[in-house]
C-alpha cells in the first residue's frame, strides 16, 4: 500500500515537472560534452545569475494575477536603457548614477506599465500574446526616440553616444563613457568576494535570523535545527579542497545577490498584503473576484506596473554587470529569455514561485553556457547550438502554453460533457474559460 | 452639437484654402508654356548669361589694362619696380571698376543679345534631342546584349559559390556610339547660332574675342539648354545661380514654377476636408487604424509628388510587391473562416515551401518544371505538417493565437538547425566555406528567378507590368473564393462563425478546422514561393520568423477581424500595407537622408493593427 503510493507520487511528480526534469537532463548531457571544466561553468553560472535573476522574479506578480507570462517586460527594459542614456550623458558615474537612474526607471517605467495595463485589460485571456506583440510595437516607438528624437532633436553632448554622419544614437553604448565614469560594475562592484567568505557571510546571517526568531518562538525548534544543521553542513562542506576547488574562480558580486534576495522577499511579503490576496484572487477567478468586490481591471493594472518597474530595474543590474549594451537589441530577447527560464524552473502561465523561478534562472543558463561547446564538439559547429538555445525558448514557452492550453479544455470537458462544452458562442469565446468554470 | 459645427467650420476653411491653391495652381501651370513662362525664362537666362561672361570679361578688361599700364610706366622711363607697381595698380583699378558695375545690367542694352539666345536655344535643343533619342536608340539596341553578359557574369559567381550583389546594374558601354549625320548637321547649325551669340556678346563687351568665345562655349551651352530641359529645371538653375535679381516680380515666377505643387496641396486639402466632414462616416466603417493608414498612404503618395518623386514608378514597385506579398496573406483566409483566428503559426507552411525550392535547386530543376516541382513538394510538406499542425489547434479551441505564435516561432528556430545540418551539396545553396547553407540564396534563370513576374511581361511607360505575377494571384484569389463558395467551404464558414451551430446541424467541426488549417498552411507555401521568384532570393533562418505577422497585419488593415474576412481585405490590405511601405522609404529620405525610418514604420505599422484586432477580439468586460 505504502510503497504504491509512492509510485503514484514518483509519477505525478515526474508529470508535473517533466519540463524541469527534461531539462535537467539535457544540461547533464550537454555538461558532459561541452568539455568545459565544472569550475568554469560554475563561473559562468554566477556571473550570468548575478544579471538575470532580477528580472526573471519580476515575472511573479503578473503570473499570480493571472496575466501569465508579462513578455510587455521588454518595454521596461526600455525605460530602463532610457535612463541610462541619460545617466551618462549628464555624467553621472558610480553608484550615485546608478541609484539614479534606478529613480529614473520608476516614473518611466511605472508610466509605460499603466499604459500596457490599461491595453491588456482590454484583450483578456489574450494577455500573453498582446503583450508580446505591445513589446515589437514599443520597439518601433524605442527605435523612433533614439534614432530620430535623441541625437537629432534633443542633442547629446557625451562622445561616444552619437556617431558623427549617422543620425541617432550609436548602435553600441559603453557603460563606463560619461565624464562620471560610467556606472559599470556599480551595483557588482561595491562587495565582492570569493564564493567562501560569501558563504560564511550568508550562513551567519541566516543563522543570526534563525536564532533570533526562535529566541522570539516564532518558529518551530525543529525546522530551526534542521536548518542551522544545514548551514554547517554547507560550511563544512567547503572545508574540502576538492568542493572548493570548484568555486575558486568564483567572485561572488553579494550586493547584487542581496537585492536579488529582497526581491524574493518582496515577492513572498507581498502575497500577504491584501493586494496580494486580490491578486491571487483575480488569478484564480475574474468573475468571482469581480463578484467579491474586487476591481479586477484595477488590480491587474497594478501587477503590470509593479513588474514592469521591477523588469527595469533587472535590465539596470543586466547592464551595469555587461558594462555595454546594443542600443537597439538589448531589451529584443528580454521577455523571451526570462519567459522561458521561470517555465523551465517548474511554473506554469498560472503559478508561479520565488523557488521555480531561481532554479528556472538556473537551469536554464546552464544551457545558455554549455550548449555551443556541446554543440562544437557533437556536430562540429558552434552555431547549431546558439540555434539550439533559442529553439529550446520558444519551444518551451510552447510547450507551456500547449499544457496550459490542453488542461483548460480537459477541465472544461470534464464539467460539461456533449456537444455545447466543446466551443463556446464566438462572441464569449475568448473569455470562455471563466465562464466555465 | 457643436463638435460638429466645428468640424464643418474646419472642413469648410480646408476645403477654401484648397480650392484658392487650386485655382491658383491651374490658372499658373498653363504659363509655363505660354508667353509669361518664356519671359521668365529668357531674363534668368540673360542674366545668368552675363553674369557668366562677365567674369570673363573682367579677365580681359584687366590684361588690357595691364598692358597700356606697363606701356605708359615704360615711356615715363619708370625702373622694373616703376612697372610692376603701375601694372599691379592698374589691375586692382580695372577689377575693382568692374566687379562694382557688374551688377548694374539695366545700362546695357540686351535686345541684340536676346534675339542671338532664342535662336541658339532653338539651334541646341534640336541637337541635344536628337543627340539623346540616337543614344537612347543605341542603348536599347545594346541592353539585352549587355543584360544577358551581366546574368550570365551573375550565374557563373553564384555556381563558384561567391556572393552576388541583391540588384543588378545595367549599364551599357557608350565607347561604340559614334554621330549620326544628322546630329553633325544639327551641331553645324547649333555652332552657327552660337557664332550669333558670340556677335552680340561682342556687341556688350567690345573686348570680348574669338579665343574668350570659345573658352566660354561649354558654360554658355550648358546655361542656355541641357537635355531634358522643362520650365522648372531651367528655372531652378537659373535661380541657384542666383539671377532671379532680374525679375520684376519674383512672386509670380514662384508662383508659375511650384504651379504643380499647388495644384497638388490644394487637391490635399480638399481630400482632408472630405475626410473631416465625414470622419465619423468613414471611421465607422472602416475603424480607426484603416482609417489613418489609408489617409497616411494618401498622405505618402501627396508627398511624393511634392519632393517630384516619381509616384508612378512607386505605384508599379507597390504592384510588384504586393502580387508578391498576396498569396500569404491569402493564406490567413482560410485560417481565419475555419475559426482558428489568425494563423500566426504561418511560419510552417512558409518552411515547407522553402524545402521544396532548396531540392529544386539541388535537383537543377529548370525552369517552369522547377517552379511546378517546388510549389508540389512544399504544398505536399505543408499539407502533412498542416495536419499535425491542426491536430494540436483542436485540443486548443479558443487559445490558437498565442500557441501558434510560439509553435511558428519553435519551428522556424528548430529549422535554423535543420539548415545547419540538412546534407544539400549544391555550391549555390551552401557556403563556399564552413557548414550548413547559406543566409540568402540567389536565385538566377536557372532557377525560378522572376518566372511569374517576366510571364507575359509588357512595359507601359517605362515600367514593366508582372502581368503573369498578378494573374497568379489573382487566380489564386478565385480558387479561394471558388472554395469558400463550395459545400466544404461554406461549412468552414459555418464552423467558423459559430461552431456550437455547425455542431448542431451535423457538421464535423475537427475535420472542417483541419481542412482551414491545412489550406492555410499549404497557401503559405506557395505564397513563400512565389514571394521568392519575384525577390529572386531565397531567405533562410530566422527570415520566416516575421512574416506571418506581416500577412496578418495585412490582412488586418484590409478590413478582416479575427473572426471574419473576404478576399477583397486581401486585395485592399496587402495595397495599402505595402504601398506605405514602398512609399514610405524614398520619402522617408527626403525627410531624413539615411534613416531607417522606412523599417521602424513597418513594425509600428504590423504590430499596432495586430494589437488593435487582439482588443476588439479581446473581450472588455472586468469578468
Amino acid at each position: 500500500m505504502d510503497k504504491q503510493k509512492r509510485e503514484f507520487d514518483l509519477r505525478s511528480f515526474a508529470r508535473n515537472n517533466a519540463v524541469t526534469i527534461m531539462f535537467v537532463v539535457l544540461c547533464a548531457i550537454c555538461m558532459a560534452f561541452s568539455g568545459q571544466s565544472i569550475a568554469y561553468v560554475i563561473y559562468e553560472l554566477f556571473g550570468r545569475l548575478s544579471r538575470n535573476a532580477f528580472i526573471v522574479l519580476a515575472l511573479i506578480i503578473p503570473i499570480v494575477a493571472g496575466m501569465g507570462i508579462n513578455f510587455a517586460i521588454t518595454i521596461g527594459a526600455m525605460a530602463a536603457q532610457i535612463s541610462v542614456l541619460w545617466v551618462i550623458e549628464w555624467g553621472v558615474g558610480g553608484v550615485p548614477g546608478f541609484l539614479l537612474a534606478m529613480a529614473m526607471t520608476v516614473p518611466t517605467a511605472a508610466f509605460f506599465g499603466f499604459l500596457i495595463g490599461k491595453l491588456l485589460n482590454k484583450m483578456k485571456g489574450q494577455e500573453m500574446i498582446g503583450g508580446l506583440i505591445l513589446g515589437y510595437f514599443a520597439n518601433g516607438l524605442y527605435q523612433l526616440l533614439f534614432l530620430f528624437i535623441f541625437g537629432n532633436l534633443i542633442p547629446l553632448k557625451t562622445p561616444g553616444l552619437v556617431i558623427k554622419g549617422s543620425t541617432g544614437v550609436a548602435n553600441t553604448i559603453d557603460l563606463t563613457s560619461g565624464a562620471g565614469g560610467g556606472i559599470k560594475y556599480a551595483l557588482d562592484g561595491i562587495w565582492r568576494t570569493d564564493f567562501g567568505t560569501a558563504l560564511y557571510v550568508v550562513c551567519a546571517l541566516i543563522a543570526v535570523i534563525v536564532i533570533v526568531l526562535l529566541a522570539l518562538r516564532k518558529l518551530n525548534v525543529r525546522k530551526g535545527g534542521i536548518t542551522l544543521a544545514v548551514l554547517a553542513a554547507c560550511c563544512l562542506l567547503y572545508q574540502i579542497p576538492a568542493v572548493a576547488g570548484l568555486f575558486s574562480m568564483v567572485k561572488v558580486p553579494v550586493v547584487t545577490f542581496g537585492v536579488v534576495a529582497l526581491l524574493c522577499l518582496f515577492n513572498v511579503a507581498i502575497m500577504k498584503t491584501r493586494l496580494g490576496q486580490q491578486f491571487r484572487a483575480v488569478g484564480q477567478n475574474r468573475v468571482v473576484a469581480n463578484a467579491s468586490g474586487i476591481n479586477v481591471d484595477h488590480v491587474r493594472l497594478i501587477a503590470i506596473v509593479i513588474s514592469t518597474v521591477l523588469a527595469g530595474w533587472g535590465q539596470l543590474i543586466f547592464v551595469q554587470n555587461m558594462g555595454a549594451f546594443q542600443t537597439y537589441g538589448a531589451h529584443e530577447q528580454v521577455g523571451l529569455y526570462a519567459g522561458a527560464a521561470i517555465l523551465v524552473g517548474g511554473a506554469s502561465i498560472r503559478k508561479a514561485t520565488n523557488k521555480q523561478a531561481i532554479l528556472g534562472c538556473i537551469l536554464f543558463h546552464l544551457l545558455f553556457i554549455v550548449a555551443p561547446p556541446a554543440a562544437k564538439f557533437l556536430f562540429g559547429d558552434a552555431a547549431i547550438g546558439e540555434y539550439f538555445r533559442v529553439f529550446i525558448s520558444y519551444g518551451v514557452i510552447a510547450m507551456a502554453l500547449v499544457m496550459h492550453a490542453w488542461s483548460g479544455v480537459q477541465k472544461k470537458k470534464k464539467a460539461y460533457p456533449g456537444p455545447e462544452a466543446l466551443d463556446p458562442t464566438p462572441g464569449t469565446r475568448k473569455g470562455a474559460r471563466v465562464f466555465f468554470v | 452639437m457643436t463638435q460638429s459645427k466645428t468640424k464643418r467650420i474646419i472642413a469648410l476653411v480646408l476645403a477654401v484654402m484648397g480650392v484658392v491653391l487650386l485655382v491658383l495652381g491651374a490658372v499658373n501651370l498653363p504659363k509655363r508654356e505660354a508667353q509669361v513662362g518664356q519671359n521668365i525664362l529668357e531674363k534668368l537666362r540673360i542674366r545668368t548669361l552675363l553674369d557668366a561672361t562677365g567674369e570673363g570679361v573682367v579677365e580681359s578688361y584687366v590684361a588690357i589694362a595691364k598692358k597700356e599700364a606697363t606701356a605708359a610706366a615704360k615711356a615715363a622711363g619708370g625702373g622694373m619696380s616703376a612697372i610692376r607697381e603701375a601694372v599691379a595698380k592698374a589691375e586692382e583699378e580695372t577689377r575693382a571698376m568692374y566687379s562694382s558695375t557688374s551688377t548694374d545690367y539695366s545700362a546695357i542694352d540686351t535686345a541684340a543679345l536676346e534675339v542671338a539666345v532664342d535662336g541658339y536655344a532653338v539651334a541646341l535643343k534640336a541637337y541635344e534631342d536628337e543627340r539623346a533619342a540616337t543614344e537612347q536608340a543605341y542603348i536599347a539596341a545594346n541592353y539585352e546584349a549587355t543584360k544577358a553578359a551581366l546574368e550570365k557574369e551573375r550565374e557563373e559567381k553564384i555556381a563558384a559559390g561567391q556572393d552576388v550583389p541583391e540588384e543588378m546594374v545595367v549599364s551599357v558601354d557608350m565607347s561604340g556610339f559614334t554621330a549620326t549625320e544628322v546630329m553633325t548637321a544639327l551641331s553645324a547649325k547649333a555652332d552657327e547660332a552660337y557664332a550669333g551669340v558670340g556677335e552680340a556678346l561682342k556687341g556688350i563687351y567690345p573686348v570680348m574675342d574669338d579665343s574668350a568665345l570659345n573658352t566660354l562655349k561649354g558654360t554658355i551651352a550648358n546655361i542656355v539648354y541641357q537635355a531634358g530641359d522643362d520650365f522648372t529645371s531651367q528655372y531652378d538653375r537659373y535661380v541657384q545661380a542666383g539671377s532671379n535679381a532680374a525679375l520684376e516680380s519674383k512672386t509670380a515666377a514662384f508662383i508659375v514654377r511650384y504651379a504643380d505643387d499647388l495644384i497638388y496641396g490644394g487637391v490635399a486639402l480638399l481630400v482632408a476636408a472630405l475626410a473631416v466632414l465625414f470622419s465619423e462616416l468613414l471611421i465607422a466603417k472602416l475603424g480607426i487604424p484603416r482609417v489613418i493608414i489609408g489617409l497616411f498612404f494618401i498622405l505618402l503618395c501627396f508627398l511624393s509628388l511634392l519632393y517630384d518623386l516619381s509616384l508612378s514608378t512607386l505605384l508599379s514597385n507597390t504592384i510588384v510587391r504586393m502580387g508578391m506579398n498576396s498569396i500569404m496573406v491569402l493564406a490567413m483566409v482560410p485560417g481565419i473562416q475555419c475559426g482558428i483566428a489568425l494563423n500566426l503559426g504561418l511560419p510552417i507552411g512558409l518552411v515547407a515551401g522553402l524545402i521544396g525550392g532548396l531540392l529544386t535547386i539541388e535537383l537543377g530543376i529548370p525552369g517552369w518544371g522547377g517552379f511546378l516541382f517546388a510549389i508540389v513538394v512544399g504544398v505536399v510538406i505543408a499539407a502533412v505538417a498542416g495536419w499535425l499542425y491542426a491536430q494540436l489547434l483542436n485540443r486548443l479551441k479558443g487559445e490558437e493565437m498565442g500557441v501558434t505564435t510560439y509553435v511558428g516561432f519553435s519551428i522556424v528556430s528548430l529549422m535554423c538547425i535543420a539548415w545547419l545540418v540538412l546534407p544539400f551539396k549544391s555550391l549555390k545553396l551552401r557556403w563556399p566555406l564552413g557548414t550548413g547553407l547559406r543566409n540568402t540564396i540567389g536565385l538566377d534563370s536557372t532557377n525560378f528567378r522572376h518566372i511569374l513576374d517576366d510571364l507575359l511581361a509588357f512595359n507601359i511607360g517605362g515600367f514593366t507590368v508582372p502581368t503573369g505575377l498578378i494573374l497568379f494571384m489573382l487566380l489564386m484569389c478565385l480558387l479561394v473564393w471558388l472554395f469558400s463558395r463550395s459545400k466544404t467551404g461554406v461549412a468552414m464558414q459555418a464552423v467558423g462563425n459559430n461552431p456550437r451551430f455547425a455542431e448542431a446541424t451535423g457538421i464535423n467541426v475537427d475535420k472542417m478546422r483541419v481542412i482551414g488549417t491545412m489550406l492555410s498552411t499549404m497557401l503559405g507555401a506557395v505564397g513563400i514561393l512565389v514571394y521568392s521568384q519575384s525577390y529572386g532570393f531565397m531567405q533562410l533562418y530566422t527570415a520566416p520568423r516575421q512574416m506571418g505577422f506581416i500577412a496578418a497585419s495585412a490582412i488586418l488593415i484590409g478590413g478582416a477581424s479575427t473572426t471574419r474576412c473576404k478576399i477583397s481585405h486581401v486585395l485592399i490590405g496587402t495595397f495599402l500595407f505595402q504601398g506605405v511601405l514602398t512609399l514610405g522609404m524614398p520619402v522617408a529620405n527626403v525627410l531624413v537622408p539615411g534613416s531607417t525610418i522606412s523599417e521602424t514604420l513597418r513594425i509600428l505599422i504590423s504590430n499596432g493593427i495586430i494589437l488593435y484586432a487582439l482588443t476588439k477580439s479581446g473581450g472588455a468586460s472586468r469578468g
